[in-house]
C-alpha cells in the first residue's frame, strides 16, 4: 500500500492505495465521484476522462500513484457553482447527449481540446473526439457541441 | 394539442454535471462483489471444476458453480415464442443452466461465480479455479451448424435446428413465379453485431430473508418485462422481486432480457445473506452480452411484365447463438414475417424460416429486431430488379406502393397497416437529396477519380405491440398543485422525461417544470410494456395523453363544487376551470392546494389504453463517394424523411434518427462480430478490434418529418426509435452498388470495409461481374 495525496475539485485528499490501483477507481470508489465512468478495458471509450494538472487524461489508464500530488478536475468540480461550463452548456443547447453515459468522458475531453485549439476545424474535431466512443448520438449533435461551445468560449 | 418545444431536456442537467446514477454508482452496505469465470473455448464437456484454490484466495468469501444452478433450479430462460412451428411443433428450447453444468457452448459462457470482499479480489481469485475440459468442435456459422454431420451443441435440438416455420401462401407463390415475366433473386446478409451500449452490464442484488424478496438494481428497459422474466427463470413470485433502475446508458433491445448473471447474483445474495454486486468489463460485453441480427435472407421477387410485383419469397437462416433468449427467436421471425410486403402491394407472399444454433453469443433484439433486415432484403432486391429490367429506382418503387386509398390495408401475411403516403415521403426525401441532379454529381466526382453513388430506400415498420396487454400510467399530484407521472417503461437516453411531462403539461396547460416522470419506481405497481420495439411514445406516451384528460375530467367535478356549480357547467382551458360564462375561475393549482388535505389527494388519476403495433415509415438516400485508390467511402451526404407520426418533440425525433442511421452506417462500413470459424474464438472482443462508429462517420443528416397521424392512439405517434438503423442498411448499400457498378463490382454484404471495397474493384477488373 503506498500513500498518495491529491487535489480533487479543489479539496486536498489523503488516501492508502494499492500499486495497482487505477485512479478511476479511487474517484469512483473511495472518493465516491461516480460522475467519472468506466465503458471499457482498452482505453478506447473515453467515458473515464478526467483533468489531471489540467491536461484530458482517460483515468483508467492511470495508476493511482501516478496521480500523487496532482490537481485533478473531474466532471462534478467543471461548473462555476450553478454556471455551467461553456461544454456542459452546449452539449444541453444542442441534444448532444442522450444516454448520458459517455457525456462527462466527452464533455472533459473536449474541455481540454478546445484549450489546445480553441478554433478547430471539422477534421480537427474529429480527430480531437477519436478518443470517444458515443453509442447514442451518431456524433452529429456532439460535433455541433463543440463548434458551439468553441464560439461560448471566445 | 399545442406542442411548446423544450430548448432543452429536461434530463441533462444531472447527466451533464456527473449526478447521473447509473447502476455501477449504486451501492449497499455490507456488499460483497462477483466476478465471472467464463469459458474460454467454444465448445467442450466440462470434466470437473475444483473451485477449492479459489476459496483461499484472499477476501474470497464463496465460489458458485453450475451445482448451486441446478441446486437453485435456476435452469430455463423464458423464450416469448408465442406461436408453433411447422407441423405444430414447438419451439426445441435447450437447457441453459445460469452456471454452465456439463459443458460450454459459446467463449464467454458463465461457468463459476467467485464473491469477495471486493471487485478485485474476485477477479482475483477467478484464475485459481481449476477445470478440466474435453474439447468438441464448434459450428459458428448456421451454414456450419446444418451441415450433414455437424457438431450438436444440445441433444434436445437435432441438427442444431430448434424451429422452423412458415407463413404465407406456398402455392399463390409458385403460382405466380410460373407466370412471372421477370424474377429477380438476391441472397443477403444482416451480420451479427455486438450492440454495445456504453454503460457495461451490471447488477447488484440484495436478499431479505424475513420476507424471502429480492431488490435487483440493474438497467433494464421497463420493470415488469424484466421482473416477469426474472419470475420465469428463478419461480421466485413476481411480487418478491423489486426490480430498480435509475439511469440506463444505452440499451437498444440487449436489455431487455434476464442474463444468467442475474441469476447467479440472487443465487449468491440468498445464500450469503449480503448484497452482492457485479459490473461486467467491455471484455464481458463482447462475449456475453446479446449480440444482434445474424440474418441471411434468400429473396426472390417476381414481377410481371409492366413491372409490377406479382409475388415475393424469402427464406431466412437465423442464427440464435448457442442458446435461445426470451426476445431473438420471437423477433427474428414475427417482424420480418409482418413486413414481408415492405410498402409495395404484392399479391403473393412467402416466407420460410429456420432457427439456428451455433456456438456464438445468444442473439437478441437489437435495435430494428428483423424489422432492418427483411427491408434490408426487399430494398436491394428492388433496386436489383430495377437494374436488371432498366426502370428507374423510385419509378420502380412508386409502380408499386400500396396506394393510399388502400388504408387500412391489410397484407398477405399478418399485418394491417395504418394510413400512410409512401408517395409524398418518396417524393419529400427526392427533392431534399436533389435525386435528379444526381448524374452531374457523379461525373463530378469521376473527374475526382472517385466513384460516387447514391441510393435509396421506402421502409416500413411495426413497432412493438408489447407483452402486456395495456399501458398504465399514473399521475400524483401534491399539495403544490405539481405533478408527478409514474410509467414502468424506462428511458435508456430516448428523453422520456421530457416528453412524457410535456403531453401532459401540454394538455393540462400548466408550465412543463411543474411535471415531473418517475420510471420504474418499484414501488408503483403498474401494468405496462418496456421501451422496446419504437413503441414507448405511441404507447406510454400516448396513454400519458389519456391520463391528463381524464385528470381533467375527474377534477371537473371537485372543481363545480369550489365554484358552486354543476359539473357539466364546467370547462377547462389553459390552466384553469372555469364557468360556462367565463365568469367564475380556479386554477389547477388552486384547487390541487385546496384539496391537499384529503389522502389521497382526489385529483390523482391512473388511466391505461391498449395501444398495439402502428406503423412508422419512411425514405432514406443516401449519397457516397467512394476512393478506388484506397476502398475508404464517405458518406456524402444523408437525407432521412419519417412518418413517425405526430411529432411531439423533433429535436429528440432528430436525435433518434442520428443515432439509428449512424449505428446503421457502423454496420454497412465496419462493425462486424467475427468468430474464427475453425475454433469458434471471438476475435472481435474489445473496442480495438470491433468497428464501433467514431465521430465523422456520419457528419450530417438532413431530418424531414412527414407525419401522417397515426388514429391507433390519442396524441397520433407512430414511433421513431429504429427507422434510423431499417432505413439505412438498405439505402446505404443501394448506394453502394450503386458507386461500384461502374467499376464492374455487383454485389457485396455488408460490411463495406476499405479492404472489401478495394479487393473487389481489384477483382472485378479482372473479371468483370455481368
Amino acid at each position: 500500500m503506498t500513500k498518495i495525496e491529491l487535489t480533487v475539485n479543489g479539496t486536498k485528499h489523503s488516501r492508502e492505495v494499492e500499486d495497482r490501483t487505477l485512479l478511476v477507481d479511487v474517484l469512483r470508489d473511495q472518493l465516491r465521484l461516480t460522475g467519472t465512468h468506466i465503458g471499457c478495458d482498452t482505453s478506447q471509450c473515453g467515458c473515464c476522462t478526467v483533468h489531471i494538472d489540467g491536461r484530458a487524461v482517460k483515468s483508467c489508464t492511470v495508476l493511482a500513484v501516478q496521480a500523487d500530488g496532482t490537481d485533478i478536475v473531474t466532471i462534478e468540480g467543471l461548473s462555476n457553482g450553478d454556471q455551467l461550463h461553456p461544454v456542459q452548456q452546449s452539449f444541453t443547447d444542442c441534444h448532444a447527449l442522450q444516454c448520458g453515459f459517455c457525456t462527462p468522458g466527452m464533455i472533459m475531453a473536449i474541455s481540454a481540446f478546445l484549450k489546445d485549439n480553441p478554433q478547430p476545424t471539422d477534421e480537427e474535431i474529429y480527430h480531437g473526439l477519436e478518443g470517444n466512443l458515443c453509442r447514442c448520438t451518431g456524433y452529429i449533435n456532439i460535433v455541433k457541441a463543440v463548434k458551439r461551445s468553441a464560439e461560448l468560449m471566445k | 394539442m399545442s406542442q411548446s418545444q423544450p430548448a432543452n431536456r429536461r434530463e441533462d442537467l444531472r447527466l451533464i454535471t456527473g449526478r447521473g446514477r447509473y447502476t455501477a454508482d449504486v451501492n449497499l452496505t455490507g456488499q460483497l462483489h462477483a466476478a465471472f469465470l467464463r469459458a474460454d473455448r467454444a465448445h467442450a464437456q466440462i470434466v470437473s471444476i475444483n473451485a477449492e484454490p479459489a476459496l483461499r484466495q484472499p477476501g474470497v468469501v464463496a465460489v458458485f458453480t453450475g451445482a448451486d444452478a441446478i441446486d437453485a433450479g435456476y435452469t430455463q430462460f423464458p423464450n416469448l415464442m408465442s406461436f408453433a412451428g411447422r407441423n405444430g411443433a414447438q419451439i426445441l428450447k435447450p437447457e441453459r443452466p445460469v452456471l454452465a453444468t456439463t459443458a460450454v457452448r459459446y467463449v464467454g459462457e458463465t461457468i463459476a461465480m467467485v464473491v469477495a470482499e471486493s471487485a478485485l479480489a474476485a477477479q482475483d481469485a477467478i484464475d485459481a479455479i481449476e477445470i478440466d475440459y474435453r474439447d468438441l468442435s464448434a459450428v459458428v456459422t448456421v451454414t456450419d451448424a446444418l451441415a450433414a454431420g455437424a457438431p450438436q451443441l444440445h441433444e434436445n435440438v437435432p441438427g442444431n435446428l430448434c424451429f422452423e416455420w412458415e407463413t404465407g401462401d406456398a402455392r399463390a407463390v409458385e403460382e405466380a413465379f410460373a407466370k412471372a415475366a421477370h424474377i429477380t433473386r438476391l441472397k443477403v446478409l444482416t451480420t451479427r453485431v455486438a450492440p454495445s451500449p456504453l454503460e457495461p452490464r451490471g447488477s447488484l442484488v440484495s436478499y431479505d430473508a424475513a420476507s424471502e424478496s429480492y431488490d435487483i438494481y440493474t438497467p433494464s428497459q421497463g420493470m415488469m418485462m424484466l421482473r416477469k422474466q426474472f419470475a420465469m427463470l428463478t419461480g421466485v413470485p413476481e411480487e418478491k422481486l423489486r426490480v430498480h433502475t435509475n439511469d440506463v446508458g444505452g440499451s437498444f433491445g440487449q436489455r431487455s432480457g434476464v442474463y444468467p448473471e442475474h441469476g447467479a447474483l440472487m443465487i449468491a445474495a440468498k445464500k450469503l445473506g449480503r448484497p452482492v454486486k457485479w459490473v461486467g468489463s467491455r471484455a464481458d460485453g463482447f462475449m456475453s452480452d446479446a449480440h444482434g441480427r445474424g440474418i441471411e435472407i434468400a429473396g426472390q421477387l417476381a414481377l410481371d411484365s409492366a413491372g409490377e410485383f406479382i409475388a415475393a419469397r424469402y427464406d431466412f437462416l437465423c442464427d440464435m447463438g448457442a442458446y435461445l433468449t426470451p426476445t431473438g427467436s420471437i423477433s427474428h421471425l414475427r417482424n420480418p414475417a409482418t413486413l414481408m410486403t415492405g410498402v409495395y402491394k404484392i399479391p403473393a407472399l412467402y416466407g420460410a424460416f429456420k432457427v439456428v444454433l451455433t456456438n456464438t453469443v445468444p442473439i437478441a433484439a437489437y435495435r430494428g429486431a428483423g424489422r432492418p433486415d427483411i427491408a434490408y432484403a426487399i430494398e436491394r432486391l428492388v433496386d436489383r430488379a430495377a437494374d436488371e429490367l432498366k426502370i428507374e429506382r423510385s419509378e420502380l418503387r412508386r409502380r408499386n406502393f400500396i396506394p393510399a386509398d388502400a388504408f387500412p390495408y391489410k397484407t398477405p401475411t399478418v399485418g394491417v397497416y395504418e394510413p400512410s403516403d409512401f408517395a409524398g415521403c418518396l417524393e419529400q426525401a427526392l427533392t431534399t437529396a436533389d435525386w435528379r441532379g444526381f448524374e452531374a454529381r457523379r461525373v463530378a466526382a469521376k473527374g475526382r477519380g472517385k466513384l460516387r453513388g447514391i441510393g435509396l430506400s421506402t421502409i416500413i415498420e411495426a413497432t412493438g405491440a408489447g407483452v402486456f396487454p395495456k399501458d398504465q400510467v399514473a399521475i400524483e399530484v401534491d399539495a403544490a398543485g405539481k405533478l408527478t407521472v409514474y410509467t414502468v417503461s424506462m428511458s435508456s437516453g430516448q428523453g422520456h422525461e421530457t416528453t412524457f411531462t410535456s403531453v401532459v403539461a401540454d394538455t393540462l396547460g400548466l408550465p412543463h417544470a411543474m411535471v415531473t416522470l418517475r420510471e420504474c419506481d418499484p414501488a408503483r405497481e403498474l401494468i405496462g410494456n418496456h421501451t422496446g420495439g419504437s413503441r414507448s411514445m405511441a404507447g406510454v406516451g400516448s396513454v400519458c395523453k389519456v391520463a391528463a384528460d381524464k385528470l381533467i375530467e375527474q377534477a371537473k367535478p371537485l372543481a363545480a363544487e369550489e365554484l358552486e356549480l354543476e359539473p357539466s357547467q364546467v370547462d377547462y382551458a389553459g390552466g384553469e376551470f372555469k364557468s360556462r360564462d367565463g365568469e367564475k375561475t380556479i386554477s389547477f393549482v388552486q384547487l390541487a392546494q385546496k384539496l391537499a388535505g384529503r389522502d389521497p389527494h382526489p385529483m390523482n388519476t391512473l388511466a391505461e389504453a391498449t395501444v398495439g403495433s402502428t406503423w412508422p415509415n419512411g425514405c432514406h438516400i443516401a449519397e457516397v463517394e467512394i476512393d478506388p485508390d484506397t476502398g475508404v467511402t464517405e458518406i456524402a451526404s444523408y437525407v432521412a424523411v419519417d412518418d413517425c407520426g405526430t411529432v411531439i418533440n423533433h429535436q429528440i425525433v432528430e436525435g433518434q434518427v442520428h443515432g439509428g442511421v449512424t449505428q446503421g452506417a457502423g454496420q454497412m462500413f465496419q462493425e462486424e462480430v467475427i468468430y474464427d470459424r475453425a475454433s469458434g474464438q471471438l476475435l472481435t472482443g474489445s473496442f480495438m478490434d470491433y468497428g464501433m462508429p467514431r465521430a465523422g462517420l456520419v457528419r450530417d443528416i438532413n431530418v424531414g418529418d412527414h407525419p401522417v397521424p397515426s388514429k391507433l392512439n390519442a396524441i397520433g405517434a407512430k414511433g421513431v426509435g429504429e427507422s434510423g438503423c431499417t432505413a439505412s442498411l438498405p439505402a446505404l448499400a443501394n448506394a453502394m452498388t450503386d458507386a461500384l457498378r461502374p467499376a464492374g463490382v455487383g454485389h457485396l454484404d455488408m460490411p463495406y470495409t476499405p479492404s472489401k471495397v478495394w479487393h473487389s474493384i481489384q477483382a472485378a477488373k479482372i473479371n468483370p461481374s455481368k
